[in-house]
């Protein structure tokens, strides 16, 4: 906040008049934008073709609204610089969980319109998925994952993650996500292998945490930072347990590779649809995300990519095979726990949200 | 409109549109930087206080430095005797060898990074060998340590400790060193107390470049280093990414640059005192730059050179060889070296062509299937387009620039002339990481962050450092008083600028726009800042893929961004071939 009005103050004095030039290429920008389309960040590789075929191009044919996709990942300090900027250059996000609420938190994001909703769609819709700021676009999970060279079906594996924890009953290659992040990390795993119960994990004990991880550090060969990353080693079969995306490891799985998804206690994320204050399309894009919230919109989604609908009408329109590989299949939510974004954006007495805090952590704890 | 043509005829005058992109683009976003991360207008050093009792960042910012000395040491420790052996080699053999050390220079940054993690991964090139030949059972931990963290490093900054120090020794009159052995020094006493010392400026702007390009490092460890293995620079670029504290990243970023400017100032002024040889002032730590544009200069010049006297310096120095070893042990190590700069491009090419959907090596099959999904690909070739685009741009931009500014500069009294120089080149001598942060402030302010111009500014500020230094050393050698002379017959400034400056300085103008070109095309850090979500250049595609996706269309992306270095080194070739050809039709004239 500080640095806006210094930036500000020392701008005016400096170089008002160098601003003056600038302002023209921006405004003809907007102009260009404002005729019946939107910019929609989508994600990339499989999972941003998903989103195109499945929501982008239908929506332009039903609404001859174009979709300019982008198909990367949009940083939350990028989105926060693009508003404060009043350069807002995006119209429709997928943001993750804990970016989102953050976002809504910083006041940048417009509030979705659910007056445009018909009500067996929001009804559909679950309560949690559906915030002022945005409404969840999937749900995924990071699951254990077994090279079954390594952990066949009919013999013992690992069930819990107390039991990935446990290296001398089940020796083998491990890997899991980094936490460099902080918003994204294999805390909760932690607290489980310590023997918390999925319903009192929240609030974290950081230094319990830590203290858990330290135990398993010693035995990961690599703590992933993508999902490419994880797909390949798991294919490589470098790795013999793993903590993986779903998605990644269902991919694998459909392609024949030796790998199996163990649902028992997968922990749940979404990304929230969101719509970045200032964006020159706002109308457009709320009709985007009441569009790709639709049941028949999300069942064709899931066929692409197997992650879970928001909407739980989707169900009704997946054949049960596909509805079995998705996080959000009623037999495998009862055994998941959700994480809890509210949690990592809470603010310390000491000025530092929990996101910070894990952030901090860990970049002492890898240098230990 | 008098006045303006005035300011124009002043030296100083050519240098105002180079200085006015970096003031705004770069110089003036430094200065608020700075003013950021002292909480101006309170002042106070809190934010620097906050930095330095964080253990973690104490800790990474020493393994920073450790990371660079050990990578540079490692680059002197193998490029000095590279260097020494290109140097003495026979004539066509040199060139050949300097060639093979350019290309890996010319060839992009993350194909080489991937190309590590393809030849040490856990089922890469070097463990499926082993496993396949029941040398190993399990596959060795290659990749995510340390050691793959300075083979990596070291593979992107060899050449340009080679470059430099190639360029030093081919300066030395060898004659000196057959002085010393005719007055009965051993080889070695000839070599150490004579040839070292010579060769000892080469060895400060190698050590500087490297070092200071290391600082700014963050894909490369990233990508092959282990959890620890972690520099400022990701922790930046993390902080970046998640959050919006500018005091914070602004207060990393300064204490980045303040190391590169201790051991820069250090280094410089301590050996240049030592050193009275250095007759050229411009040949400063700052300038190590310099050196390697200079190496292709004359690289290019070295070619029809009469080679007489070296020849029988070195013919005089073989016979005091009494054994041929040394001679074969310098031959294997050469050959190792360029193996190891040349190879993980090797995989790369053969990787394109792989049938399997993974990335594996070797191949299960052949085909042209990654190749068709580039360019079959709009945002695959969208993105080569836009980076061709922005690096044309940014190279006619900078070109005319920054040649105003040599001209300029080659006016000026030496001592102004270096400092100024100095100034303008900065941005090819701060980490990038810095650059990049100061550049990603600027362009907010103009409002031209997500925008090709933004882009263009932005590439544009280390790409003109480039050309006044190319262009420089061209005008150096330039001939001031045929000028003189097309003014005594009456040209006007223009047609003398037209009908006799042009044509001399050619050469220098088409390196200085090819390297443009390549600062640009290549660049991925800036760019991943500044270039918001909107623009999508080349190496953002790449990342992304990187990222997201695991197919060899990398591979075929790769190889492709291979052939330009070849591409180039015809340019250079040509270049030269016409030059060569010219002095060959115009030098007979004044005889007849």
């Amino acid at each position: 906040m500080s640095y806006s009005l210094t930036r500000r103050r020392f701008m005016q004095a400096t170089s008002s008049a160098v601003a003056v030039g600038a302002l023209s290429s921006v405004s003809s920008r907007v102009s260009a934008q404002s005729s019946g389309q939107i910019t929609a960040v989508l994600g990339g590789g499989d999972w941003g073709k998903a989103n195109i075929e499945a929501y982008a191009k239908p929506f332009e044919a039903e609404t001859g609204i174009k979709v300019i996709p982008i198909t990367d990942d949009i940083p939350l300090g990028q989105l926060e610089l693009m508003v404060k900027a009043n350069n807002v250059t995006v119209d429709v996000a997928a943001l993750a969980q804990g970016s989102g609420l953050l976002a809504a938190k910083k006041g940048i994001l417009e509030k979705i319109d659910y007056s445009i909703y018909e009500p067996k769609n929001l009804n559909g819709i679950y309560d949690f998925a559906k915030q002022p700021f945005g409404i969840a676009s999937l749900i995924y999970s990071y699951n254990m994952v077994y090279n079954t060279e390594v952990f066949p079906a009919d013999k013992p594996r690992p069930l819990t993650w107390a039991e990935f924890w446990d290296v001398e009953k089940f020796p083998g290659v491990r890997t899991l996500v980094t936490g460099q992040y902080g918003s994204e990390g294999p805390w909760e795993e932690a607290l489980l292998a310590d023997g918390v119960p999925a319903d009192q994990l929240y609030p974290m004990d950081i230094d319990r945490v830590f203290a858990s991880l330290d135990k398993i550090k010693p035995h990961i060969r690599k703590w992933w930072g993508s999902g490419s990353e994880i797909q390949q080693m798991l294919h490589d079969k470098v790795i013999d347990i793993a903590q993986s995306y779903d998605g990644r490891a269902l991919l694998l799985v459909d392609q024949g590779a030796p790998v199996e998804i163990n649902r028992n206690q997968a922990k749940l994320q979404w990304d929230y649809w969101v719509v970045p204050k200032g964006s020159s399309n706002v109308q457009n894009a709320q009709k985007f995300i009441e569009f790709a919230t639709r049941a028949d919109r999300q069942a064709a989604f899931a066929q692409l990519f197997p992650e879970g609908p928001s909407n739980r009408n989707a169900f009704e329109l997946i054949p049960d095979q596909v509805a079995r590989k998705l996080p959000t299949h009623p037999d495998y939510m009862k055994n998941s726990v959700s994480t809890n974004g509210q949690w990592y954006n809470d603010v310390g007495p000491d000025g530092l949200s929990n996101t910070e805090r894990l952030m901090q952590r860990w970049n002492e704890w890898i240098l230990q | 409109m008098s006045s303006f043509y005035k300011l124009g005829q002043m030296p100083i005058g050519l240098t105002v549109p180079a200085f006015a992109i970096l003031l705004v683009v770069f110089g003036i976003p430094t200065v608020l930087l700075f003013l950021i991360s002292l909480n101006a207008p309170d002042f106070s050093v809190t934010n620097y206080y906050a930095f330095f009792t964080q253990p973690a960042n104490v800790r990474v910012l020493f393994q920073t430095i450790e990371v660079s000395l050990v990578a540079t040491g490692i680059c002197l420790i193998v490029g000095y005797p590279t260097a020494y052996l290109i140097v003495t080699a026979s004539k066509s053999l040199r060139i050949t060898l300097i060639a093979l050390v350019i290309i890996p220079y010319l060839t992009s940054g993350l194909a080489r990074t991937y190309a590590w993690i393809v030849i040490l991964g856990d089922r890469g090139v070097i463990n499926n060998l082993l496993l396949g030949l029941g040398l190993i059972q399990s596959p060795l931990p290659l990749i995510y340590n340390r050691m793959a963290v300075y083979i990596g490093m070291v593979h992107i900054m060899l050449p340009l400790m080679i470059l430099p120090l190639v360029s030093a020794m081919m300066g030395i009159d060898r004659s000196f060193v057959a002085a010393a052995r005719s007055m009965g020094a051993g080889p070695f006493t000839a070599f150490r107390r004579v040839f070292f010392p010579l060769s000892l400026p080469g060895v400060r702007s190698g050590s500087l470049l490297v070092f200071v390009f290391c600082l700014g490092f963050y894909i490369t460890p990233a990508a092959l280093g282990g959890l620890r293995d972690a520099m400022l620079s990701t922790f930046i670029a993390a902080q970046v990414k998640s959050s919006f504290d500018m005091s914070r990243i602004a207060t990393a970023a300064f204490i980045l640059l303040a190391v590169a400017i201790i051991v820069l100032s250090m280094v410089g002024l301590d050996l240049s005192g030592t050193q009275g040889r250095a007759a050229n002032p411009v040949r400063k730590s700052w300038l190590a730059r310099l050196s390697i544009i200079r190496n292709l200069k004359l690289y290019l010049s070295e070619l029809p050179r009469p080679y007489r006297a070296k020849r029988w310096a070195a013919q005089l120095y073989q016979a005091g060889t009494a054994s041929r070893w040394p001679q074969i042990i310098g031959r294997v190590f050469v050959v190792l070296v360029m193996v190891y700069l040349l190879f993980p491009g090797l995989i790369v090419v053969v990787m394109s062509f792989s049938a399997g959907a993974f990335l594996e090596f070797p191949p299960s099959g052949l085909s042209l299937q990654w190749y068709r999904s580039f360019f079959g690909d709009a945002s695959w070739n969208g993105a080569a387009w836009t980076s061709v685009q922005i690096g044309v741009e940014v190279a006619i931009l900078s070109t005319i620039v920054g040649t105003l500014a040599a001209f300029g500069l080659s006016r000026m009294g030496p001592g102004s002339r270096s400092f100024l120089t100095m100034i303008i080149i900065t941005p090819i001598t701060f980490p990038v990481i810095v650059v990049g942060i100061a550049t990603y402030l600027g362009l907010i302010e103009l409002g031209l962050i997500g925008s090709q111009t933004g882009i263009i500014l932005a590439h544009s500020i280390g790409a003109i450092g480039i050309v006044v230094v190319i262009v420089s050393a061209t005008l150096a050698n330039f001939d001031r008083t045929l000028v003189q002379a097309a003014k005594s017959m009456r040209a006007g400034p223009l047609q003398t600028f037209m009908r006799v400056t042009l044509p001399l300085i050619r050469p220098g103008l088409i390196g200085g726009a090819v390297f443009a070109f390549l600062q640009s095309f290549d660049e991925a850090v800036i760019t991943s800042l500044v270039g918001g979500l909107s623009v999508r250049t080349l190496p953002l595609k790449m990342l992304e893929n990187m990222r997201n996706q695991i197919d060899p269309t990398i591979a075929a992306v790769a190889s492709l961004l291979m052939l330009l270095p070849l591409l180039w080194i015809i340019v250079f070739y040509v270049l030269w071939w016409k030059s060569k050809a010219k002095a060959q039709n115009t030098l007979p004239a004044p005889a007849a």
